[in-house]
């Protein structure tokens, strides 16, 4: 063992492994410092009182105590257990209908479920308000009293949460052996059963994998229950309520902690369950090409309509509330609303502080994120420095927007924090965006990543070329969609995202989700929602400027591509 | 540092990856100029051992010394080797030209000379005119002659080949053996390839080495690998053996199932073991008569089916019903004249030189006290295998 030691030890005496040595343990710091630390903060938090003593479980016994705040976490799990449901099941469908049907019109009906993508969580809880408040145009047809409480955060979160689903399923549809088929064919099994032994096993695992984001998704929401929750108080609104509204902030990390518990079992279940999948489908799987039926493609074809009416529906009337001049008494068409700067929340300065900041987080964002996957996945070494860092790149996944930004007011507003010196900035903003939506971007990268010859670092090393010159001149073109995607994942989410945030701008930062948030508390409701119509346009402008570039670049410098 | 003749000295190498043992106090001399082997089935650690070599693994106990430097524990940059993977690992973004200069850019060469030298690689691989043409461009043949180009680019002391050919289909195989095989003796660069295929290992190296669970088993010029294996497993190995179960009677009798034959030579001193002999080097014969027993190996067995494989025909004869089936192979015209028939008994004549006997190897490693008065059991094989 002491041999294995000195001769590893004699070794890194080349600056390049020091250079990686160094990359690997700054990623590994700034998990740690922006993650792990304001987290582990919070736990301390909530066990101690407003003065900072340790009083041991005495605010958990406060908060189980008092059952006008336990009964949130019975609120929170009944809404996530129904837009789960609904939205899994709706999504399964549809994903089949675009997978396995013969049905026409497939990518328009795909590239309108993507819209809900680019609109800020709070956009379809305004619709609501529209659609069906109590000066709603389809007021009739709601079944129940109220938009106000469950079933309006059940609508507007299952608009909200549906592309996620679906496109985890098509992805699971698409993983199909025509193979399989045709035997079952060849013995005349129906087409039931087919379903039944074929086609429900090979996505099983899609499936449970579905159910879980989505429960942990719509149990961490914050922004659809703040809109048109009303008095249904779910968790992560209690979490505001008692920090931005008691100044509770004790009571606030118990909420925080008592949030975090359902997202980490959830999210440790979905890892579990996805490191199964991938041995499922071998490379000699032939696809399956689907067969037309017009009965059944009618059906789905009627179905999607509906689907894709109702998301359609949903935006239309937000972006069609956003013109009218004063709803419902004087319906002519005006840009009134548009004039954020007779508003509460900021006005376009927030607007502008809104883009400042997704550049920044998409620029910044993408070059940590790569950078840190690539050191990861393509340099061997410090084992256990990567592992670690593969564990914490995991994580954000699974902690709820609005706990992270709780978990920085405690880390980085500490007087003895020698960082609380970007507490109220754009810095802690950018920060805070980055983390919070790391895990898609590392794993986008690193699946990207793992697609490139794993020996191209070794043949570089032959030729005494070093590793960031291969980084340059290879790694970096082969993965540049992938990075490009990064990046535009990282500006929409930066523009749309509200709950991580809302603790954390100052009068200096504010931030156009945040002010919707805003106008609509001081019933400013059609600024709201021309707010919110604005911050799903840039997104898609974004994607468009995205698309084009992307697409532009691939066919100026990947002309290696074409065969 | 003593100066010596080797080129590459490796020096009780030892590397474990948890509880496995890829290498096992592997020690080697490799000679300037030499193209050597690693043979072995998958898992017995040759791409380690070649990965070590490279520095792209780092041993737990051992000295490797090139061209009379230390180099155990430089990194790869600082060692001096170029090296072709079997998935090639060309840049699928830079040309041909881009890739084999990728080497020459970082030796401060100046443009002119640069494309010179690319030239002359691209002239030497024989695809003179390729120069602009991206990798997905090329087939799996020309992407492999590229990567080569782009390993020598450099002039390395040493090229390292990790199975470069098994991801190519048969025929372009064959030819690329031969122009290996030609452009590494022309250049006279020592060169390590990596192999499962015998046959690659065969026509190409001047020696091989044969390894088994992390262990060399054996190294020797083709010649002596397939003529003397030295273990039971190199036998398997490398081509086809008949192996069968025997037990020792006496210093010159085996029990072969339930057949009691005679052997030439003298057996070890030991219980059980494994008599191996190859399927051309038996001699078929009508009866018993005319062989010298003192120097053949004679016995009857029953002809049991016959499979005309092209340029010779594989008969499957039956010693005995306890017995893996015995084969052997004659020439076309050979079997045209024996006439021999399914069912038929038929004398089997195989000569001593062509004879070998491997002593059971677990009573050697269970009982190494009670090994008699009997020689090193490993140094027995190799008396009785004539050497």
């Amino acid at each position: 063992m002491s041999n294995t030691l000195t001769i590893a030890a004699r070794r890194s005496f080349d600056s390049e492994s020091w250079l990686q040595r160094l990359v690997i343990s700054l990623g590994v710091l700034f998990l740690l410092l922006a993650l792990l630390a304001p987290l582990l903060t919070m736990l301390v938090k909530s066990l101690q009182n407003g003065a900072g003593e340790f009083i041991g479980l005495h605010n958990f016994i406060a908060y189980f105590d008092n059952p006008a705040l336990t009964q949130s976490i019975l609120n929170s799990i009944t809404i996530a257990l129904w837009t789960t449901f609904i939205v899994v099941s709706i999504a399964f469908v549809f994903a089949y209908a675009l997978t396995r049907s013969g049905m026409a019109g497939k990518k328009t009906f795909r590239l309108v479920t993507m819209l809900p993508l680019f609109a800020p969580s709070l956009l379809p809880a305004l619709s609501m308000i529209y659609l069906f408040g109590n000066q709603g145009i389809l007021k009739d047809w709601l079944p129940v009293e109220s938009i106000y409480g469950p079933v309006g955060i059940v609508i507007g979160l299952s608009f909200w949460a549906f592309p996620h689903a679906l496109m985890i399923l098509i992805t699971a549809f698409s993983n199909s052996d025509a193979r399989l088929y045709e035997a079952a064919k060849s013995m005349k099994t129906p087409p039931w059963r087919v379903f039944l032994t074929v086609t429900l096993p090979s996505v099983r695992y899609g499936l449970i994998n579905t159910i879980f984001v989505i429960f942990t998704l719509t149990i961490t929401d914050f922004g659809v229950a703040k809109v048109i929750g009303g008095q249904y108080n779910v968790l992560a609104t209690d979490i505001y309520k008692q920090v931005v509204g008691q100044q509770n902030f004790q009571m606030g990390a118990v909420v925080s902690v008592v949030l975090l518990l359902p997202a980490l079992i959830s999210f440790a279940v979905e890892r579990r369950v996805q490191r199964r999948q991938s041995a499922l489908l071998t490379s000699r799987a032939v696809p399956l090409q689907p067969q037309k039926s017009p009965l059944r493609d009618a059906l789905l074809t009627l179905f999607c309509a509906l689907v894709c009416g109702f998301l359609l529906l949903v935006i239309g009337m937000a972006v069609y509330a956003s013109f009218i001049t004063f709803w419902p008494y004087n319906m002519e068409l005006s840009l009134n609303n548009y004039r954020f700067d007779m508003m509460d929340g900021g006005g376009w300065a927030s607007y502008f502080n809104s883009l400042q900041m997704s550049a920044w987080t998409a620029v910044i964002g993408t070059a940590v994120v790569f950078l840190v996957a690539y050191m990861n996945e393509k340099i061997k070494l410090m084992p256990f420095a990567r592992r670690l860092l593969q564990l914490l790149a995991m994580l954000p996944m699974a902690v709820p927007g609005i706990v992270l930004g709780l978990a920085y007011i405690f880390f980085f507003n500490h007087p003895d924090n020698p960082m609380n010196g970007i507490y109220g900035t754009m810095a802690i903003l950018v920060l805070n965006t980055v983390v919070h939506f790391y895990t898609v971007c590392h794993l986008t990268a690193t699946t990207s990543l793992k697609q490139i010859d794993n020996e191209f670092e070794a043949v570089s090393a032959s030729l005494k070329v070093p590793f960031y010159t291969t980084l340059r001149r290879v790694t970096l073109p082969l993965a540049l969609p992938s990075v490009l995607d990064i990046s535009v994942y990282l500006f929409v989410n930066a523009m749309t995202t509200v709950s991580a945030v809302v603790f954390l701008y100052s009068s200096d930062t504010t931030l156009a989700s945040v002010a919707v948030m805003h106008m609509d508390e001081a019933g400013d409701i059609a600024p709201a929602a021309a707010m919110a119509v604005l911050l799903m346009l840039t997104s898609l402008v974004a994607k468009g400027l995205h698309w084009m570039i992307s697409h532009q670049i691939l066919q100026r410098t990947q002309r290696w591509r074409q065969r | 540092m003593t100066h010596s003749t080797h080129y590459l000295q490796i020096e009780h190498l030892r590397k474990s990856f948890g509880s496995f043992t890829a290498l096992d106090d592997i020690s080697l001399a490799i000679k300037e100029g030499e193209f050597v082997c690693f043979l072995g089935p998958s898992g017995c650690g040759k791409t380690t051992l070649l990965r070590a070599i490279a520095g792209l693994e780092l041993q737990e106990e051992g000295r490797i010394v090139q061209s009379d430097r230390d180099i155990s524990t430089l990194p790869p940059q600082q060692r001096d080797f170029g090296i072709v993977f079997q998935s090639y690992a060309l840049f699928p973004n830079l040309t041909v030209s881009e890739n084999i200069a990728y080497g020459l850019a970082n030796m401060k060469m100046p443009r002119g000379e640069r494309q010179q030298r690319v030239k002359a690689l691209l002239e030497q691989i024989d695809l003179p005119d390729i120069g602009n043409k991206y990798p997905g461009q090329l087939s799996g043949g020309q992407q492999q002659r590229v990567a080569l180009a782009r390993a020598l680019a450099t002039e390395p002391g040493l090229l390292l080949l990790d199975e470069p050919l098994s991801a190519l289909d048969a025929r372009v195989r064959l030819h690329l053996r031969q122009e290996i095989c030609a452009l590494q003796r022309k250049l006279g660069i020592t060169t390590i390839m990596v192999t499962h295929d015998q046959d690659e290992a065969l026509t190409m190296a001047d020696r091989i080495v044969v390894m088994d669970h992390g262990r060399i088993a054996q190294i020797g010029t083709p010649e002596e690998i397939y003529q003397k294996p030295a273990t039971e497993f190199v036998a398997r190995f490398v081509g086809s053996m008949n192996l069968m179960p025997a037990r020792v009677l006496g210093a010159r009798s085996l029990m072969l199932g339930r057949k009691e034959v005679q052997t030439p030579m003298v057996l070890p001193a030991c219980d059980e073991g494994t008599l191996g002999f190859r399927p051309e080097s038996v001699q078929l014969l009508d009866g018993p008569w005319g062989v010298n027993r003192d120097e053949n190996l004679l016995f009857e067995a029953r002809l049991d089916q016959i499979q005309f494989m092209g340029p010779f025909v594989r008969l499957e004869m039956c010693l005995d019903e306890e017995l893996p089936c015995v084969h052997v192979d004659v020439a076309v015209e050979q079997h045209a004249q024996l006439n021999a028939s399914i069912g038929q008994s038929l004398w089997l004549s195989i000569p001593e030189k062509d004879l070998k006997f491997y002593p059971a190897q677990h009573l050697n490693q269970s009982k190494p006290g009670v090994s008699r008065t009997a020689p090193d059991m490993g140094l027995a094989a190799m008396q009785v295998a004539g050497a």
